[in-house]
């Protein structure tokens, strides 16, 4: 499948992206690493005029310690941050998730920034123009039904990204900048809930910079998938404690990931989450394994992160 | 293991392999002539359509468009392997039967412009309904895919050998079980591709295939042109395992382009056409109800097999045998009945595959073994019972001339330790056998013969021309290794030209694992040929009996006295003086029954010889989530005489992996007629990281007819290697499987039947 014609443009600082963004009325996309918008564009998925090039942005590539916080630019690759020392050592729900995403030579092509903001997925929506054609468009495509759930009156493709949950069980916050400037949030925020269009980041915005406070923290991620490398999650758990605190996020099914504050840290307050996560998950068929056993799996992988994050306190 | 040989038994390096590791190997796609154009192919979007009109001409306004073809500028000639099976039209007029259809095509000055172009291309359908499920197809009142096949019954095969019921009545233990099998992706590494050029009435080609001179004969009666006016041109591969058998609609619309525009054309097809719209493999519903005498002994065997054959015939006659036949090779039945049924549906075309029928062998084997456990035997007891030896005649009257089944049975269960830890069944742990057999070539009439051509030139290096094709196996370098043996001149020394139509003779192709039983014995007659003369020049000019001469290392020498020499090379100048140059032809054409026919004669010498093997798996389940680990995996396989090692492992090492560990994750997925994992993603194709850790065990036999006594080598564990980890599953579980791939939802699922939880 060959890439559709577009504008490829490099911007040299936020700036310099942001008037791009302008000048071509906002019909671009901004390109990181490019894992997960090339197939898009090739899918016809998305078909901007001009891509943006964020690459050269130096300001975007660097981890750094600043007031209590671990600042990652969102440009910096998977690979890098999963072998940042820190992030090996306060962050384990982190590291693993970052072992887990993909494999190693697109860990060391794909950013944590991008990762976080990786369009949502679902087995009827990631296929070539020719076949969505054929198919009929959904909502996602613009069009007036879910093809996966007859009726429904919602896009619930599946939000994909292993490091967004065990970074939002950090409670990690995000920086946005964009034409109206800029402004700082708790990660969880940047979901819409709708799989149309998942995030609520404002048109132009760019993501540049994660921050994660500078605590010591316990925690694990767990992964469901068919094979041991490349698969997406067609669930994904993160699990984070701090002290006495902690959160559990689970994502890969619907468009917004859910998040449970731990009251406490011990088995039965994991046991009540991993309950809660079960009636609230709403998996539905459109991923390679059945909905059902999707849902049986969340209480499973809940308990599995959370034996682990409890162990490590030992 | 200690040979006679200088080159044959060897682990030698493949000829091929330097240059497909440094990225030096050509393939389809990266050819460039001159003038060259794009083309890209027009799909349809329906599983079912009547086609109303197709209208081309806006398309050929697009600027930069040079070509555009429909059905209706073709001959209309439907292509069929059988004379019984001709209905693809490749490129339709009168209806659509399945998503990705070939409808309409052109060539253009680049790709982006050919896809502009389709787009203005009009097609009026009027849908029909449609059927997607085997069994509904062949009810009454289904929609009629084609009219020639009534109820969409393509094909019914019809074995039945001794007195099955009355067997099955007086037998001790009987047992009826039913299997499914999701299809398979074949998923070459190459997409696949195809160059037409077109200059002065004759047709250049190139193409990924597994026969060129078969492929050759269908174009040549698809465009009417004589058939040395077509010509296959060598090209690599990158991979075909059975889906490349066939001549492809691309083949055909890329010559109608090219034909028209007067321009070569390539057409590279995507991944997802790929998967669409060339080759799929059958999803299978097979019942296998077994009688067994008290000890172990199977007396009677009733199957009912019902593959699923997508829109066209393809292969299948053969599709429709096959499974059956690499079992009653393998296992003594003297009462079987096998119905089996190919239907279609309105859904890609299917094919032959190299792990071809996993629902019917899997099946069988898991069966067995739960069987044995009831009579208090073990699974290698019962298949040392109940497998075929050395002599015997198999239920459709094959006779079994080479037979390792026994020693490769013995050689893996003891390496594996096997009878201890399927008794102990260790929880959450199994482990499970596969066996098979495999015939070398089939019966394909004149065609199951190969030829060969070798001539010396004055330096003393070797031409060697035949028709053996290499999709990948090491099929070229093992013709260079034989023609290294016999003419005694190292393999570098060698240049091989093969599988191009023009320069080479009528080869049955590599998709009825003939390559080595018949293409290298065709090669090694015509080198022993090419050698006589070298020999009787040498025992003139070194004063010795020709019988005493050996060639080895460039050099003919006497072997009484090996200091009595002279270079091979001069022998070859002395042939030229006496104007009868150093040349060999030969061919082999095996012994089989040509009365034999898949369908309306199912007996009778089905091949020349068979290999046989046997898989062992040994699996993890992970309690809570079902998924399955196989962390170690051992293959036994009578292959003859290895003539490579170390290519005969690497067959057997890839066959593990596209057939043994893609049952825990391989399988098409369908919602109606449209395919939905047809990418590289959703496909679950095995990584490294989910392979096993392998041992490979060659049981090395020599079979009395194969060249050196060697037979086919690999696709045996390609056929049981998805038993054995079926069979470790169930042992494992506790209960036979049901349904493959085993993914991890069907393993939690199996693991809750047993502890009787409620779904």
């Amino acid at each position: 499948m060959i890439l559709p014609k577009f504008e490829y443009k490099s911007a040299e600082n936020i700036a310099k992206a942001i008037a791009f963004y302008e000048r071509y009325n906002g019909k671009i996309r901004y390109l990181a690493g490019g894992t997960d918008l090339i197939p898009l564009v090739k899918l016809r998925l998305s078909t901007p005029m001009a891509i943006i090039d964020l690459k050269e942005i130096e300001g975007l590539k660097a981890i750094s310690h600043q007031g209590g916080w671990l600042v990652i630019g969102a440009n910096v690759t998977l690979f890098e941050l999963k072998n940042n020392n820190t992030v090996k050592e306060y962050f384990p729900a982190l590291y693993e998730s970052l072992d887990a995403t993909s494999c190693e030579t697109l860990q060391m092509r794909g950013t944590i920034g991008g990762n976080i903001l990786q369009n949502t997925r679902c087995l009827l929506y990631n296929q070539s123009l020719e076949w969505r054609t054929a198919r009929g468009f959904c909502f996602k495509m613009g069009g007036e039904t879910c093809n996966v759930v007859p009726n429904a009156r919602a896009c619930f493709s599946n939000y994909c990204s292993d490091n967004a949950l065990s970074l939002m069980a950090l409670s990690a916050s995000v920086k946005l900048v964009g034409p109206r400037g800029e402004r700082k949030m708790p990660l969880e925020k940047i979901f819409s809930g709708d799989g149309r269009n998942p995030f609520t980041l404002m048109p132009g915005e760019i993501l540049t910079e994660i921050l994660i406070p500078m605590k010591r923290s316990k925690g694990a991620y767990e992964k469901l998938r068919v094979r041991d490398s490349i698969d997406y999650p067609l669930l994904g758990v993160g699990v984070s404690t701090k002290g006495n605190a902690g959160r559990v996020c689970v994502g890969g099914i619907g468009p917004s990931p859910l998040v449970y504050n731990l009251k406490d840290i011990n088995e039965s307050a994991f046991k009540d989450v991993a309950e809660k996560a079960y009636s609230d998950a709403r998996p539905v068929s459109n991923t390679t394994l059945s909905p059902d056993y999707r849902k049986k799996m969340v209480s499973v992988l809940i308990q599995r992160a959370s034996k682990k994050a409890l162990q490590e306190g030992k | 293991m200690e040979n006679e040989f200088t080159t044959v038994g060897k682990r030698v390096v493949r000829s091929d392999s330097l240059a497909k590791v440094t990225g030096e190997a050509c393939y389809t796609a990266d050819i460039k002539l001159p003038g060259m154009l794009a083309a890209k192919v027009l799909r349809s979007p329906y599983p079912h359509a009547k086609i109303l009109r197709i209208d081309l001409k806006r398309a050929l306004k697009v600027p930069g468009v040079k070509a555009a073809i429909s059905g209706f500028d073709t001959y209309g000639i439907k292509w069929g392997v059988f004379r019984y099976t001709k209905d693809h039209p490749m490129l339709p007029t009168d209806k659509v039967r399945y998503i990705g259809e070939d409808v309409a095509a052109v060539a253009a000055v680049d790709e982006e412009t050919a896809l502009e172009a389709l787009s203005h291309i009009r097609v009026d359908y009027e849908p029909l309904p449609a059927v997607f499920d085997p069994e509904e197809a062949m009810q009454e009142g289904a929609p009629q895919i084609h009219k020639e096949f009534t109820n969409n019954i393509n094909i019914h095969v019809n074995i039945d050998v001794g007195k099955v019921d009355e067997a099955m009545n007086k037998a001790f233990l009987v047992r009826e079980d039913t299997f499914k099998a999701a299809g398979e992706a074949y998923a070459m590494k190459e997409p696949y591709a195809v160059v037409a050029s077109y200059k002065n009435g004759f047709l250049d080609l190139w193409m990924p295939n597994a026969g060129p001179h078969v492929r050759a004969k269908a174009l040549s009666n698809l465009l009417k042109m004589p058939l040395n006016r077509v010509r296959i041109r060598h090209i690599n591969s990158g991979g075909a395992f059975g889906g490349r058998s066939e001549v492809s609609p691309g083949d055909l619309i890329a010559s109608f382009l090219s034909i028209k525009a007067g321009r070569p054309v390539k057409l590279v097809l995507s991944r997802e056409e790929n998967a669409t719209s060339t080759r799929q493999v059958h999803d299978i519903i097979a019942t296998v109800k077994t009688g067994m005498k008290k000890d172990g002994t199977i007396v009677a065997k009733d199957y009912r097999a019902v593959y699923d054959g997508g829109a066209y015939s393809s292969t299948g006659p053969i599709a429709t045998s096959i499974p059956f036949y690499v079992y009653e090779e393998c296992y003594r039945f003297r009462n079987v009945r096998y119905n089996g049924y190919r239907v279609f549906t309105n859904k890609g075309i299917r094919g032959m595959y190299g792990c071809h029928g996993r629902a019917f062998l899997a099946g069988n084997e898991a069966q067995m073994d739960f069987m044995a456990k009831e009579l208090g035997m073990d699974p290698v007891e019962i298949r040392l019972k109940n497998g075929l030896t050395s002599g015997e005649v198999t239920a459709t009257k094959s006779k079994i001339t080479s037979c390792g089944l026994k020693e490769t049975i013995q050689k893996a269960s003891e390496k594996t330790g096997f009878k201890k830890k399927w008794a102990r069944t260790q929880r959450f742990k199994g482990i499970g056998m596969g066996c098979v057999a495999m015939m070398c070539g089939f019966p394909m009439g004149f065609r199951s013969g190969s030829s060969c051509y070798v001539k010396m030139n004055e330096d003393g290096q070797v031409t060697l021309v035949t028709g053996v094709i290499d999709n990948g196996q090491g099929n070229e370098s093992l013709a260079i290794q034989v023609a290294s043996e016999v003419l005694g001149v190292p393999m570098e020394d060698i240049n091989l030209v093969n599988a191009d139509t023009e320069a080479t003779n009528l080869d049955p192709g590599s998709y009825s694992q003939a390559s080595t039983f018949v293409g290298a014995n065709a090669v090694k007659v015509a080198c022993e040929n090419a050698r006589r003369k070298i020999v009787a020049i040498a025992a003139q000019k070194l004063g010795v009996k020709e019988a005493d001469i050996g060639l080895k290392d460039r050099m003919a020498y006497s072997r009484k006295t090996p200091d009595n020499k002279m270079r091979i090379s001069w022998a070859a100048r002395e042939a030229f003086f006496r104007g009868e140059p150093i040349v060999g032809t030969g061919s082999f054409f095996p012994k089989i029954d040509f009365e034999r026919e898949w369908v309306s004669r199912p007996w009778g010498q089905m091949a020349g010889t068979f290999s046989f093997g046997t898989s062992v798996a040994e699996v993890a389940i992970d309690s809570e989530t079902g998924k399955v680990s196989i962390p170690h995996f051992t293959a036994a396989h009578d292959c003859g005489r290895p003539i490579n090692p170390m290519a005969v492992e690497g067959q057997m090492e890839g066959s593990i992996q596209q057939a043994g560990v893609a049952t825990i994750m391989e399988g098409n997925l369908w919602e109606g007629g449209f395919l939905l994992n047809p990418d590289l993603l959703e496909y679950k194709v095995p990584l490294a990281c989910d392979m096993p850790d392998i041992e490979t065990i060659i049981v090395s036999s020599r079979d009395p007819e194969g060249p050196f006594g060697a037979k086919e080598g690999g696709l045996t564990i390609r056929m049981n290697a998805h038993s054995a980890v079926a069979c470790a599953v169930s042992n494992a579980t506790g209960t036979v499987f049901r349904e493959l791939p085993l993914t991890p939802d069907r393993v939690l699922n199996a693991l809750q039947r047993k502890k009787g939880v409620k779904r």
